[in-house]
Order: C-alpha cells, then structure tokens, then sequence
C-alpha cells in the first residue's frame, strides 16, 4: 500500500444473504483527495461507506484506513480510528432527541475530555457558524428543513475534525440551490480541514465538482475509476452514461 | 421448537452482555438518569390512577362477598394482602410492559432504521450501552419503586369506597390493612418487580435493536415486545411467587 492512501479496498467482497454485493473491489483514495462513488441504486455504494467505517465487516478482502486494516480489527482499534473519521449520512441521522447543540456536543463531550464545558460550547458554535446554522443550535431535528438537517450532519461530522469525511448522498432530496450549497461546504472543508473525503453521489454536476477522482459501481463491481475526464472516455457504456452531465 | 429455544437462547445472551456491560465503566450516567425519568417519573400517574381505581374496585367486589359472612371488618386486610403480595406487583409490570416496553421497543428501533444507531457507533460511542443498558438498569431499579406507588394508591382507593360504604376511620382503616402485613410480604413480592422490570428491558431492547425491516419494523418492535413482555411477566411470576413461598414459608399459608 502507498503511503499517501488513506483509504484502500484491496479485493473487498461482501454478501447480504443470496446477494452479493460487493465483489472483489480494490482501490484507493490518496491523503487529501476527494472520491466520489457513483452507481445505479442496490450496487453497493452505502455498503462501501460503511465498511470504511466499520459498520460493516466485509466476508473477504482488507479495509485499510492509513496503515490500519479496520476489516480485521478489534472493537477498541476500530473506536480509535473512528476517532478521525466523521460520517454524514443520507438521512442526516440526528439523533431525534437531542437539540442541534447537544447533537454536536456529544461526540465533544465523550471523545474529547481535555475540553471544559465553555471550550465544546464554542467549539459547538464555530462548528455551527461554519455550516451557517448558528441561529438554530436550540432547535430540535424535527424542526430543521431538509436541507437545514444535512448541514447539521455535517457540523457534527465536523465537530472532531476528521482526516476522512464519509458522505453519503449529500444533495438527496435537496433542490439544485441548496445541494450546490452543500457541495461548496463541502470543497470548504476539504480545503480548511485538508481532509480525504469519500462520497457517494448519483449528482453528476456535484461529482465533478467536488471529486478529484470518481469511482463508479455495477453490480458490485468497480466498472470504471479515474477523473471525469478520464471516465468520459471510458469504453464502458453504463460508465460514460452515468457521468454524462446531462 | 429449535427456533424458539434459539430465541430464547439469543434473547437471554442480550440480557446478560447488558447485565454485564451495567458493570464496565464507562457509565452512561446522563442517559441512565434521562431514562429514570422517562421511565419511572412517567408512569408514575399512570400506575397510581390504576391502583386507585383497582383499590376501590376491589373493596367493592369484596365487601359485597364478605358482607354476606359478616367479616367486612376484614376487607382492609384482605385488600393490603392482595396488593402487597401479588396483585400490586403483577399490575404494575403488565402496565410497565404496555407503557414502556412499547416505547422501549418502537424508539429504538425507530433509530435503528434512521441510522441513528449507525450515527452512534460512527462518533466510537457504543450504542448499545447508551440506548439498551441505562433502559434495562432503569427498568430494573424503577419496578419495585412503582410497585410501591401501586400499593399504597390502592389503599388510598380502598379506604375512599370503605369510608363511602361504613364511614371506617382512616387510623383504623390503616390499622386492619397493616394488621397482618409482615415485611416478608411486602419487600419480597415487591423486589420481585426488579426481574420483571430485567424482562421488560431486555425483550423491548432486543426487538428494538436488532429490528432490520423499515417502518413495519418498529411497528413490529412495539407489538413484540408488549406481547412478549406481558407473556414472560406472568410465566415468571408463577416461578418467583413458588420461589418466595419457598424461602418464606409462613407466606405460603
């Protein structure tokens, strides 16, 4: 494995009962980068975000975030290099009963014990400000719009200053404004953050915009991986269809 | 039968990993106090409503039977017994099971299929301490004291249909229903609540957490988990009442 992977897959495989999901997929996101993972629905897009991040555990192959193979690691490793990563998921996944504030203070509060109370309720704040919900830090998730609710994902995917942000279709059930809106955030915090960030998208525009490079999924198999460019000129029908901006 | 003695099997390791998993730091203390309350505080005016009503309900079906034999004088007594020895313990994990196995069950596994479960396992926190142990603990350390609540609310309501019907004193009221009342009848039958409350806990849990079908699901996950609870309440409390008997003697009499 390079030095400079912060995420690699090598001959990853993974089955839900008769389906196989993933079949022997293998490749790797550089320190930095931006990947976005495109595929028609069921082709196993979510299930390679969340074997990156260990809420899965693939039947074969390695899952390595920088030197760590997560695939094979203990509960208590895999925790520590969670610790980096953060997650936003397609729903947002709030958790219904906590405030915004107390969304994002948790992680704080749990991961972090060199914080005083004052310092995770400016970090909370900042976080806030930067996703532009720093009005709303009272409001409970049932009262953020759609919108609203995937920046506040985000913030809490942010809150711990993750090397790896996982993305799992950002721009869902947005409006072309705001989903534009999310994937500016998101160019933002790869560059503030210089963080790697993977994220699956069925948004061509925003996956050309964001991504450095683009892998595309069929039937659990990798059919096409390179910058849009590259996959423009791709001999794979499904490929250049996918990609096609319009 | 294989698969229910599986179940059984499966329901019971994820009672005992909580059971264990109450005793390894770290302790979610915010959410345990969090789920005292919404547990034990919330249902507070739903068990003392019913043993109020189940009290005066009871003195009236008594006294009309034991008028006839001219022991009405013992209905105050009769009324403490059945409440502090099985009825009150019974009554109270049944309406927990209803009120909060149902919550238990739906809410968790409401967040289990909006990947709120998956949100929690992503930030290193272990869900499973977090949403199922404090529940459980909850369940365990708030029955007995329910129970309680139960109890003496069903006194309350006895004394007010025997005050309307023979104008008893409260002092001599309370007098003939602690008469006979011994420790052995009181702490046991109510301590016993503590394993309805582990059944409650850990059925409406499980079903919760380890739901996998969207909405339907959660529907699922309540229904189950009342049903279960309610069955599993009433089957152990045939073996706890034996077991009492058999440690107390004197009760079983």
């Amino acid at each position: 494995m390079s030095e400079a992977a912060a995420v690699e897959f090598q001959h990853v495989s993974k089955t839900f009962g008769n389906r196989k999901v993933l079949d022997d997929v293998s490749f790797k996101v550089g320190d930095g980068e931006a990947l976005c993972i495109m595929g028609r629905s069921g082709t196993g897009k979510s299930t390679t975000l969340k074997l990156m991040i260990g809420l899965l555990r693939p039947d074969s192959g390695k899952v390595c975030i920088g030197s760590e193979d997560i695939a094979h690691s203990e509960e208590e490793d895999l925790s520590r290099v969670r610790r980096h990563m953060g997650f936003l998921f397609q729903s947002a996944a709030l958790l219904d009963s906590f405030t915004l504030g107390d969304n994002l203070a948790l992680p704080l509060r749990r991961l972090d014990k060199s914080k005083s109370p004052a310092e995770i309720e400016q970090a909370v704040d900042e976080t806030l400000e930067r996703v532009g919900l720093d009005l709303d830090k009272a409001k409970m998730p049932s009262e953020l719009s759609g919108g609203m609710r995937k920046r506040a994902g985000l913030a809490r995917a942010l809150v711990l200053h993750p090397k790896l942000l996982l993305v799992d279709e950002p721009s869902s059930g947005l409006d072309r404004i705001t989903a534009s809106e999310i994937d500016e955030l998101l160019l933002k915090v790869k560059k503030e953050y210089n963080a790697t960030l993977v994220i699956v998208t069925h948004d061509v525009r925003g996956a050309r915009r964001v991504g450095d490079h683009i892998a595309v999924l069929d039937q659990g198999c990798l059919i096409g991986f390179g910058t849009a460019a590259e996959l423009d000129k791709s001999d794979h029908e499904i490929v250049r269809r996918l990609i096609a901006e319009s | 039968m294989k698969k229910f003695f599986a179940f059984i099997g499966e329901v019971s390791c994820f009672g005992l990993k909580a059971l264990w998993d109450a005793l390894r730091p770290p302790f979610e203390w915010e959410f345990f106090v969090h789920e005292i309350e919404e547990i034990g505080w919330r249902s507070l005016p739903l068990v003392s409503a019913a043993g109020l009503a189940l009290g005066i309900v009871l003195s009236l079906h008594t006294r009309s039977t034991l008028v006839r034999f001219g022991a009405e004088a013992m209905i105050p007594t009769l009324q403490s017994a059945s409440f502090f020895n099985e009825l009150g313990p019974l009554v109270t994990g049944l309406l927990v099971a209803g009120r909060v196995g149902a919550g238990i069950g739906a809410g968790i596994a409401n967040m289990r299929v909006t990947e709120q479960i998956d949100a929690i396992e992503s930030l290193s926190i272990d869900s499973f301490k977090m949403l199922v142990v404090t529940r459980i603990v909850a369940c365990i350390l708030i029955l007995p004291m329910l129970t309680v609540f139960m109890d003496f609310s069903s006194l309350i309501g006895g004394f007010v249909a025997e005050r309307f019907a023979s104008h008893i004193s409260l002092q001599l009221y309370l007098d003939r229903a602690f008469k006979t009342v011994e420790w052995a009848n009181f702490i046991p039958p109510t301590l016993k609540t503590s394993a309805f409350g582990l059944i409650i806990g850990t059925v409406s849990g499980f079903f919760g957490y380890t739901t996998d079908e969207g909405s339907e699901g959660v529907q699922r996950a309540a229904t189950n988990s009342v049903v279960l609870s309610s069955l599993l309440i009433i089957l152990v409390d045939v073996i706890l009442v034996k077991a009492i008997f058999f440690l107390f003697p004197r009760d079983a009499l």
